[in-house]
């Protein structure tokens, strides 16, 4: 187990995130209001670097009564997307948005003292 | 038909035109144009040219110039209702629904004027009247005037509760904007209501304009048109999510075999996994949604290595999936033998595609 510092807290703002290397594994580190979350950045797809793609708000329907059009929001669940094919991810689980079952590995993130540290199994 | 219960979820009943006119009022123009196409009516409402261009066909020869026959059954003239325990008997069937064979051409009208509504209505009604009868196995369906989802909502509502009527009939072959979009949900929530299924049915009216222009042969246009608009209706339905909108509507498909079926589960899957934001009604996986709808076997596709149409069965979702339809009188129709051949169905699966499925689904 690698418990390694990656970044200043200061260095990621709410909204951003950043790819760091711990131990060999390419990893994104993101901060959504405040909590970060890391997760790894090879899409189960093909490989692609998942977490390097659009980092925004998950697209949502509404229901409507029969007859009257879908209206689609974009909320503030936050997902990354594979800019390889698409592959969309939410950030705080690391599930496909379409497929739960396809996950992209998830690692611990914590801040001490102003600095972010990821550890790695 | 020997030890099994044969339902055929689909087969056509070719109705005459001077028939229905009978139930529409005296005043009423249609009345006169439909008995004219039969020699009647107010010869001011006729047409020479009625017969033909009222619902219309499409060019090809179904019958292969000559070579297809059918001399058990008036067809291609207008049936009668007495031709119908006549199919049953000759395909051995217990059950039958069937069929609109006009309501197959609904694709190609482009005008927005009433005769599929007035079809459609002195269809059912006729249908109920003389030719409908559960005590003998003998259902039918609503054709759906799809043009016109509000009158077409009137009818479900009007006759959607007959004993006899076992679904709406929605043809695949047309409808303009595709029938996931917002404009034919009403249609499917009264259905729902009613637990009336809603029962996607390929057609061929227009297949020589299908898509590429200039195809030569028939074989050409039916191979590809009767696949394509199942296939096209069937990606619009799921990616705007009406099996989610509507949980317990239930969806039959009709006429384009069954090989397609894991084709488009397949690629849907794909496509949604790369564009799940185009698709955000959406809580599982497109071929999910597919495994809950309902597919009639016709025209099935037995290659000579049977395990691959073993595969393509067990990708469906097996047997409580596929209900035996005939299509009969069309030229390509298939007998029940098509189901009880199969060696790798036990007899259970077979039971369950002969009658089973169909029986639950339509309540028959």
């Amino acid at each position: 187990m690698t418990r390694e510092r990656v970044a200043s807290a200061e260095d990621i703002s709410p909204g951003e995130r950043q790819l760091v290397v711990v131990d060999g594994t390419s990893i994104g580190v993101f901060n959504v209001d405040g909590e970060y979350y890391a997760l790894e950045n090879e899409c189960k797809h093909q490989g692609g670097p998942a977490c390097t793609g659009r980092f925004g708000g998950k697209i949502v329907a509404e229901e409507s009564p029969p007859g009257d059009r879908t209206t689609k929001r974009i909320t503030d669940e936050m997902t990354v997307t594979c800019p390889w094919h698409g592959w969309e991810y939410e950030v705080a689980t690391g599930q496909h948005i379409g497929r739960e079952s396809i996950q992209l590995e998830q690692y611990e993130v914590d801040v001490e003292d102003g600095v972010i540290y990821v550890t790695v199994p | 038909m020997g030890q099994f219960t044969v339902t055929d979820a689909d087969a056509h009943y070719l109705e005459d035109l001077g028939e229905l006119a009978t139930y529409l009022e005296d005043d009423d123009p249609w009345k006169h144009r439909f008995q004219s196409t039969s020699g009647g009516g107010d010869a001011t409402e006729a047409s020479s040219s009625a017969p033909v261009s009222l619902y219309p066909s499409s060019t090809g020869s179904r019958n292969v110039f000559g070579r297809i026959q059918r001399p058990e059954v008036t067809y291609p003239e207008e049936m009668g209702p007495e031709d119908v325990p006549d199919i049953m008997n000759y395909l051995g069937l217990d059950n039958c629904v069937i069929l609109s064979q006009k309501v197959l051409t609904f694709g190609r009208i482009r005008g927005d004027d009433e005769r599929m509504n007035k079809l459609a209505k002195t269809y059912t009604e006729y249908m109920l009247d003389k030719v409908v009868d559960p005590d003998r196995g003998i259902y039918t369906m609503i054709p759906a005037p799809f043009h016109d989802p509000e009158y077409t909502v009137k009818l479900i509502d009007e006759y959607g509760r007959r004993d006899g009527i076992v679904g709406l009939c929605m043809i695949t072959a047309g409808p303009e904007p595709p029938l996931g979009n917002r404009r034919y949900e009403p249609i499917y929530d009264i259905c729902e209501d009613l637990d009336l299924p809603v029962n996607f049915h390929t057609g061929g009216a227009g297949l020589e304009e299908f898509h590429i222009k200039g195809y030569e042969e028939f074989i050409e246009t039916h191979t590809l048109g009767f696949l394509f608009n199942n296939m096209a209706q069937v990606v619009s339905l799921i990616v705007q999510g009406i099996p989610e909108k509507f949980p317990d509507l239930d969806v039959m498909f009709q006429e384009s075999g069954i090989f397609w079926v894991p084709n488009i589960m397949h690629r849907l899957d794909a496509e949604y996994l790369k564009r799940p934001s185009e698709a955000p009604v959406l809580e599982k996986l497109p071929s999910e949604y597919m495994q809950e709808f309902y597919y009639g076997i016709q025209p099935l596709e037995v290659p000579e290595n049977e395990t691959h149409l073993e595969h393509v069965v067990d990708m469906i979702g097996g047997a409580d999936r596929l209900m035996y339809a005939s299509d009969y009188p069309h030229w390509d129709y298939d007998r029940p033998q098509v189901i009880t051949d199969r060696e790798f169905l036990d007899d259970d699966e077979k039971a369950r595609i002969l009658h089973g499925t169909a029986a639950e689904v339509m309540e028959i």
